[in-house]
């Protein structure tokens, strides 16, 4: 349990039913395909530690019921997280068409800078296609999205979607976009960045106060 | 009903390896007697030459009847080289007889070890047996006694003892029957005109299925019903292989909540749903299911969580967490510490009635005293099994506390965990459960300030 890490994220991961969400969550956890998978209820977790631009990042993934019926419960759990998948499945444009709501949804109940990323899911099975490249591109482009098309069956793109989404929430960081200590960030400091931002932090605010005397 | 769904697997016999010529069998074996020999066989062997039977030797009473659940000498069956080949020096004398004394030595231990194995083996294999005959006791009870007097008896102190323990599966799904009731009072034909009606429905709505679907309301209609179902169906229990496309119970369940939807549009499909009617359908014929599924669904607890009505179910959490503050004070400070609230491991529990976070024969087990002592079972098991796995759960943060909470391990000890239940009180400042949540309901702002949005 004793981790370190420079920083903790909240993912979500979000979409409509049977579009391979605990699919994904698996093969980005476990590196394999989920063959006997039950469908979520309520929420499930899953965490791993990642190293990102040469930083330690554990991501705490809340993996979501899909059915409509349940949003009024997953709704409660999108506040404070710092980035989402945002699922869909390339064979079923019924599950496209709800990407909207979705959308909607994370943007007005997570926190408002939160770092979406869109995976079309299913990436196998081309023959089934519903939904083209370029239409979902250009919905994600119009709604400042990133955007993936994946495979949780295969685990093409799987580690890059997650990735991605917290490449970008770090350069966020990094530029001041995106400040860790505002409440409900969804960020959170590890032991590691503690370490290494207190002596410094401390020193640069004893110089403001002496400057300021 | 009998289905044989949980028999235990039986371990293969391992082949004994093939023999290099200059090898030789621990006892004497002559090599000629070919490689695939029954090691309990070679066991015996070895005794004989050494002229005793083996004082322990469990040759238990019931060994032809379960010959594979017998220990198999496996150890002796390891081979040894007694000689040098013959193209090199015979050992010398002293160095043979070292050897002839470590052989010994090594070969005690084997049977020392053996004969533990096979100890354990044999009282295993006897509580098995006294298991299986504790139930068939059982069954014979529930079938003259108990059924036949139903109404009289199930308040009964004995009756209510020996439910907890445990129903039978044979007599499961009858008792589950009763205790469920039918106040919805349907009968058999109604639940064949829902049916029908149900398969009218498919029929129609998969025809234009190939037209363009429009963007806008009344997709989440669908979604509710026909194709979330047969998607769900595929995914209820799928280690058991038996409610997948092609597998025997496919049409069962899919019949099952079909009927239900149109029986109950007001509900319709609702994800967890699958799993209650599986394992109704695993005790009981479909009508009868049916009826079982349509009432347990109708009572006040599943229709708040079934309808997803947020805020009563948020009323449910707060009852629950007053008990578990009670029950449990350290754990549920160590919960509000790391900010886990009880909806993130009770909505999974409550919606399946714990049969897909328990194993099938435990949550048979659950829903048998549930069906006994209503909702506040469902809420007591869960304070039970965190109080079975309060000190892990001591240690723990956040994200290891619910990943370990929605997923529970895969051996859920079944008798601990009721005795666990067992010690769960059920009053809070001498208020019952009902009382509890009554009183939750009239004044809803003392619920968890963390679930309200």
């Amino acid at each position: 349990m004793s981790e370190t890490y420079d920083f903790l994220f909240k993912f979500l991961v979000i979409g409509s039913a049977g579009t391979g969400k605990s699919c994904l969550l698996h093969q980005f956890i476990e590196n394999k395909f989920k063959q006997d998978s039950n469908h979520t209820i309520g929420v499930e977790f899953g965490s791993r530690v990642v190293n990102v631009g040469g930083k330690t990042v554990k991501l705490q993934i809340w993996d979501t019921a899909g059915q409509e019926r349940f949003r009024s419960v997953t709704r409660s759990y999108y506040r404070g997280a710092a980035g989402a998948l945002l699922v869909y499945d390339i064979t079923s444009r019924e599950t496209y068409n709800a990407l909207t709501n979705w959308l909607t949804d994370a943007r007005t109940l997570a926190s408002p800078n939160i770092v979406i990323i869109l995976c079309g899911n299913k990436k196998d099975l081309d023959a089934d296609r519903e939904v083209t490249f370029l239409e979902a591109s250009r919905f994600a482009q119009e709604n400042e999205l990133m955007f993936l098309e994946t495979s949780a069956l295969t685990g093409e793109n799987v580690e890059e979607g997650f990735l991605k989404c917290a490449r970008t929430i770090l350069n966020k960081i990094d530029s001041g976009e995106l400040d860790p200590e505002r409440m409900g960030s969804g960020i959170q400091y590890g032991d590691a960045s503690l370490r290494q931002l207190r002596q410094p932090r401390g020193s640069t605010a004893q110089n403001k106060q002496q400057c300021s005397c | 009903m009998d289905r044989s769904l949980f028999a235990r697997r039986v371990k293969h016999s391992e082949p004994v390896e093939q023999r290099d010529p200059g090898w030789k069998l621990f006892g004497k074996v002559p090599p000629r007697e070919g490689p695939t020999k029954d090691p309990r066989k070679i066991q015996k062997e070895y005794e004989t030459k050494n002229g005793r039977a083996g004082p322990g030797n469990p040759t238990s009473p019931r060994q032809n009847v379960r010959k594979n659940l017998d220990f198999e000498p496996l150890s002796t069956t390891a081979l040894i080289l007694e000689d040098r080949p013959a193209n090199l020096p015979a050992k010398p004398a002293e160095e043979a007889q070292k050897h002839r004394q470590q052989y010994e030595e090594m070969v005690a231990q084997a049977k020392k070890r053996e004969l533990k194995e096979a100890q354990k083996k044999k009282k295993q294999l006897e509580d098995r047996c006294k298991l299986e005959e504790s139930i068939g006791t059982a069954v014979q009870t529930w079938n003259q006694d108990i059924l036949p007097n139903w109404s009289a008896m199930c308040t009964s102190r004995r009756v209510r003892d020996l439910w907890w323990q445990g129903i039978p599966p044979s007599v499961r799904g009858k008792v589950w029957s009763l205790a469920v009731g039918n106040d919805l009072n349907i009968t058999h034909d109604l639940y064949h005109i829902c049916l029908a009606r149900a398969k009218e429905k498919w029929k129609t709505s998969a025809t234009p299925a190939s037209e363009p679907e429009s963007e806008d309301a009344g997709s989440s209609d669908r979604e509710s019903s026909l194709e979330l179902i047969k998607l769900d169906i595929s995914r209820t229990f799928p280690h058991l292989c038996i409610f997948q496309q092609g597998g025997p119970y496919h049409d069962v369940l899919h019949s099952i909540l079909g009927a239900y939807t149109c029986y109950r549009p007001d509900v319709g499909y609702v994800q967890g749903m699958s799993f209650i009617a599986a394992v109704l359908v695993l005790n009981l014929d479909t009508a009868d299911a049916f009826i079982a599924f349509s009432n347990l669904l109708n009572k006040p607890c599943q229709m708040a969580f079934f309808r997803v009505d947020h805020s009563l179910m948020l009323t449910y959490f707060s009852a629950f967490e007053v008990f578990f503050e009670e029950n449990l004070p350290k754990l549920f400070a160590h919960f509000k510490k790391n900010n886990l609230t009880p909806d993130i491991y009770l909505i999974d529990w409550i919606f399946t009635l714990y049969s897909k976070s328990l194993p099938l024969d435990l949550a048979c087990r659950v829903w048998d005293v549930f069906c006994r002592d209503g909702e506040e079972f469902l809420f007591r098991t869960g304070l039970g099994l965190l109080r079975l796995y309060q000190d892990v759960l001591t240690c723990m943060d956040f994200i290891h506390m619910a990943q370990f909470l929605t997923r529970l391990p895969d051996l859920v000890p079944a008798e601990q965990l009721f005795q666990h239940i067992a010690a769960v009180h059920m009053t809070s400042r001498n208020r019952k459960w009902t009382q509890v949540l009554q009183a939750l309901q009239k004044d809803p702002d003392r619920g968890s300030p963390v679930l309200k949005r």
